[in-house]
């Protein structure tokens, strides 16, 4: 006789999975979407003048340093924003301006995490001297100015070099925005190395770290396969809001001289149009500040959305 | 509590009545006349000897007298006596100067002389002053006028360094080169001949101070200068104002009655042969911001003001006059030629530069001069063929036919094309230095590397701050840079010496440029006193060099000076400072001004 119970498939109710649920959340917000859509298409830009560059392909669109017409014309039909004091299209200047403020702003974003996750989680997890150490230095470095703290390592780190050469990497040269995204993700990670610290320290109670420490699971493990997987949505949250303060300090940096030399970006023509602005030149300051609008706005936007579909505390219908 | 508030409104009362006086005070009598004026820098000091600044210059040069001064009129400059009685008498070898010095020329009133009255100047005033300028425990930035010149005074400067103090120099310690036969003369022995010590003569830092000022107020001297000069100083408030007011003692000069071709139909010539100084009164308020400054102006609060960058379009109209809107405030406009030049100069010891004339050649006819003009300058500047201004007497406009390159892309290619052949290869990317890093200097870089790179040339622009950039052009290290000099003296020898193979990095020589040619010549009019041969001498090392092209010679500046209609005799001038004791003011035009700025509105 077979007695086992038969259950079918579709008597089992579908689990949904913590991120599926959260993107389903997400997908539903419209506002979002659209936003998503505006950081995608930045993105997008940014890489195609990359690839641009790497294959060189020869586009008008990404030729940013030739002539197009006569010096300050005000926006027209063939120039949509004008033109600079070169008579250079000051679309192009602006197109070309966000492949630097987007690599500046992911790159600082990135270092930046990658020193205060690992930082937050070690400093959570084993709390005593550790704890202290980690704790010490952060609130050390938060007690510096911000802006005042970014300026005096991209100085430092200006015109440098680091050697990979134990890597066979050879060298990088720390000119222009590889100086001033590394300043500023070695200066940014204090807010996400305290936040990580604080979720660690309150989930490594839980019953879940409990049963993996029980099955005899090393520190690393516990820390880097159950505890962070737990808190990565706080990581991806922190990205986003934190990707546009990078963008502004961007500009602040490059309007204070430290930024991209050779290149246009959105802090460098605003700096550029602050002498032309009293002049009534107008355009170049709208098209730089136009831009920076947009990314700021959708990243805002996005990032709030994203923490109300993933946090758990915020999760509304 | 009551009695607190009493003890205040009492302070109240009298903080108003002090203000009132203030007020009162700065106001005077209605026909007084007063100069109104602005210092766009911090004075640091008055005391002569040891300044080096332009805004300290023009203060002290309202105070104290030269032997020498500058025509005020005249131009090409000509040098005139102030102290002296006469121009010098040279030796026929150059290396003797006798200067006669005028009688009963006295020192303003000062409680550091007997009885409060001032002495009459004599020829030791002069030694001593300059002797004081060699005691290195006085540390004076003007040493450099001396060094090496005179006979016995470097010996003194040695002399000074055994001494302990500055108290216990002697400065009886003889000097061979400096003697006083009688009161009223100066002999002055030079080491070899130097025809350029009439133009020191007129500079600032050679003035004579009385032992009796620098001994009654030692280290204070700065701040109480005692000159023979028309005005004395009555007020100093550190960081905010200064007040000087017409010395009565002062000796008899008279406003001049020659003048250059045009001046008398500017009224230049109106108070001739007047008594100096016409202003009673000068007010030199501190105020370093361009913004005030300009507000001041236009508000009549400040007589003369220069034009601020970002105000120049609404001042200037497309042909250079001014606007409506200035015209209508009944303001004028000065404009007169700097004795500068600009230029982007070559390193002629780099491998690729140095001996490869086609290439230089190519980048003089890459970069468009008019357009650096017309874009960084507000035009305010003319084009550059040779380094010698045309405000110098040995400027000849024929230079511009000499000069070898024009701007000209497609000549700046085919010279590319040959500079490749002499390289043998693609010419190696170029790299540009500029001193600064900010937004202007930025924008001369990208205008550069558009001219580079429509010639076919790769460049780099590197952009330093100001003591890095000097660093990495003294130790030879820039290949391409930007740089310009303006003259001290209206002597083209200041820009001749830049060019001597004697003087390369790290002395002035910071193109390296060096061509026996030129060398020979500078050596011969180095020593030449002024002379038409030695003019044509210059001219001819001029041309040497701008064939050679060790240089883009890019603008000479033009400066723009905005005056107001009640002022008087203005005229603006490339090398004096002492100049306010020939302006006038109309008293009752300013008075009237207020009205008309309502009727503006």
């Amino acid at each position: 006789m077979n007695n086992k119970p038969t259950i079918t498939k579709k008597q089992l109710p579908k689990g949904v999975g913590f991120w599926k649920d959260g993107f389903r959340r997400l997908a539903r917000r419209r506002m979002a979407m659209v936003c998503l859509f505006i950081i995608f298409a930045y993105f997008a830009i940014a890489a195609f003048i990359y690839l641009a560059e790497a294959f060189n392909w020869q586009l008008s669109i990404v030729d940013w340093s030739s002539q197009v017409g006569e010096e300050y014309q005000p926006p027209s039909k063939e120039n949509i924003f004008g033109t600079d004091f070169l008579g250079r299209s000051v679309l192009r200047k602006t197109i070309y301006g966000t492949k630097i403020s987007m690599t500046v702003a992911f790159w600082a974003s990135i270092i930046s995490l990658l020193i205060g996750v690992p930082l937050g989680a070690i400093a959570g997890y084993f709390r005593g001297w550790v704890d202290e150490l980690i704790v010490w230095l952060y609130t050390t470095l938060s007690s510096i100015p911000y802006i005042l703290l970014i300026l005096a390592f991209a100085l430092v780190l200006k015109d440098k070099s680091i050697s990979f050469s134990w890597l066979h990497l050879g060298t990088l040269q720390l000119s222009g925005i590889t100086s001033v995204y590394l300043a500023m993700g070695l200066t940014s990670w204090v807010g996400i190395c305290r936040l990580i610290r604080g979720e660690i320290i309150k989930h490594k109670e839980r019953e879940y770290v409990l049963a993996a420490r029980s099955y005899g699971c090393k520190n690393a493990r516990i820390i880097f396969r159950h505890l962070l997987p737990n808190v990565f949505h706080l990581i991806i949250i922190n990205f986003s809001l934190r990707f546009v303060s990078f963008i502004q300090a961007e500009v602040i940096l490059s309007f204070l001289g430290l930024g991209a030399k050779n290149q246009p970006s959105w802090g460098a023509m605003i700096d550029t149009a602050r002498l032309d602005l009293p002049k009534g030149y107008w355009w170049e300051m709208t098209a730089a500040t136009v831009a920076i609008f947009f990314i700021s706005l959708a990243l805002n936007i996005f990032g709030d959305a994203l923490r109300d579909s993933l946090d758990p505390k915020l999760r509304v219908q | 509590m009551e009695k607190a508030f009493k003890s205040l409104i009492l302070l109240l009362i009298c903080l108003s009545f002090i203000t009132g006086c203030k007020n009162a005070a700065k106001q005077g009598d209605a026909n007084e006349m007063v100069l109104y004026s602005a210092l766009a820098a911090k004075v640091r000091g008055l005391d002569p000897g040891d300044i080096g600044d332009t805004t300290s210059s023009v203060v002290a040069s309202q105070i104290f007298e030269c032997l020498y001064q500058y025509h005020y009129l005249k131009r090409p400059y000509e040098l005139i006596p102030q102290l002296a009685a006469q121009m010098p008498i040279a030796s026929e070898d150059g290396l003797t100067y006798t200067i006669k010095i005028k009688k009963g020329i006295c020192f303003s009133d000062d409680p550091c002389f007997k009885d409060g009255k001032g002495r009459q100047l004599v020829a030791g005033d002069i030694v001593y002053a300059w002797k004081r300028i060699a005691n290195i425990k006085y540390l004076s930035k003007n040493w450099w006028i001396f060094d090496s010149r005179i006979v016995g005074l470097d010996e003194f400067r040695e002399y000074t360094k055994t001494c302990k103090k500055a108290i216990d120099v002697d400065y009886s310690y003889p000097v061979g080169g400096l003697q006083t036969p009688d009161d009223f003369t100066l002999v002055i022995k030079l080491k070899k001949p130097w025809p350029q010590i009439v133009y020191l003569l007129a500079h600032l830092p050679t003035a004579p101070i009385a032992k009796e000022a620098v001994d009654y107020y030692s280290k204070d001297i700065i701040n109480h200068p005692v000159g023979t000069g028309p005005y004395k100083l009555k007020i100093w408030n550190r960081g905010s104002y200064i007040e000087l007011v017409k010395n009565p003692d002062f000796h008899d000069e008279f406003y001049p009655s020659q003048a250059a071709s045009g001046d008398v139909q500017l009224g230049l010539l109106s108070d001739a042969e007047k008594k100096l100084p016409l202003v009673d009164r000068i007010l030199l308020m501190n105020i370093q911001e361009s913004p005030p400054r300009w507000f001041l102006f236009l508000q009549g609060k400040i007589d003369l003001s220069a034009i601020p960058k970002d105000n120049f379009e609404s001042t200037i109209d497309q042909r250079g006059g001014l606007t409506e809107d200035m015209k209508k405030r009944d303001i004028h406009l000065g404009i007169f030629r700097d004795p500068s030049t600009y230029w982007i100069g070559f390193n002629m010891e780099d491998p690729v530069l140095g001996g490869n004339k086609p290439l230089r050649m190519a980048i003089s006819c890459a970069v468009d001069k008019a357009k650096f003009i017309e874009l960084f300058t507000n035009n305010r500047a003319e084009i550059a063929y040779g380094f010698i201004p045309p405000v110098m007497k040995s400027y000849s406009s024929a230079v511009k036919d000499i000069s070898p390159v024009r701007y000209d892309v497609n000549r700046a290619r085919e010279l590319v094309e040959e500079a490749e052949k002499i390289y043998g290869g693609k010419i190696p990317k170029l790299v540009f230095t500029l001193p600064g890093t900010d937004v202007v200097v930025r924008q001369y870089g990208e205008f550069y590397s558009r001219c580079f790179k429509e010639a076919g040339l790769d460049i780099e622009m590197e952009y330093m701050d100001w003591p890095t950039f000097q660093d990495k052009v003294k130790t030879k290290s820039a290949q391409i840079f930007s740089l310009g000099w303006i003259a001290d003296i209206p002597d083209s020898e200041n820009f001749l010496q830049l060019f001597y193979s004697k003087n390369v990095s790290p002395g002035t020589n910071n193109f390296n440029y060096s061509n026996p040619e030129f060398d020979k010549i500078y050596e011969q009019i180095s020593v030449m006193p002024d002379s038409p041969e030695r003019t044509k001498l210059y001219r001819k090392a001029e041309q040497i060099v701008v064939e050679d092209c060790p240089a883009v010679f890019l603008y000479h500046g033009v400066a723009y000076v905005l005056y107001h209609d009640w002022l008087h005799n203005y005229k603006p001038h490339g090398f004096g400072y002492g100049l306010s004791k020939y302006r006038r003011i109309d008293v009752k035009k300013r008075a009237a001004y207020k009205d008309l700025l309502k009727n503006i509105k």
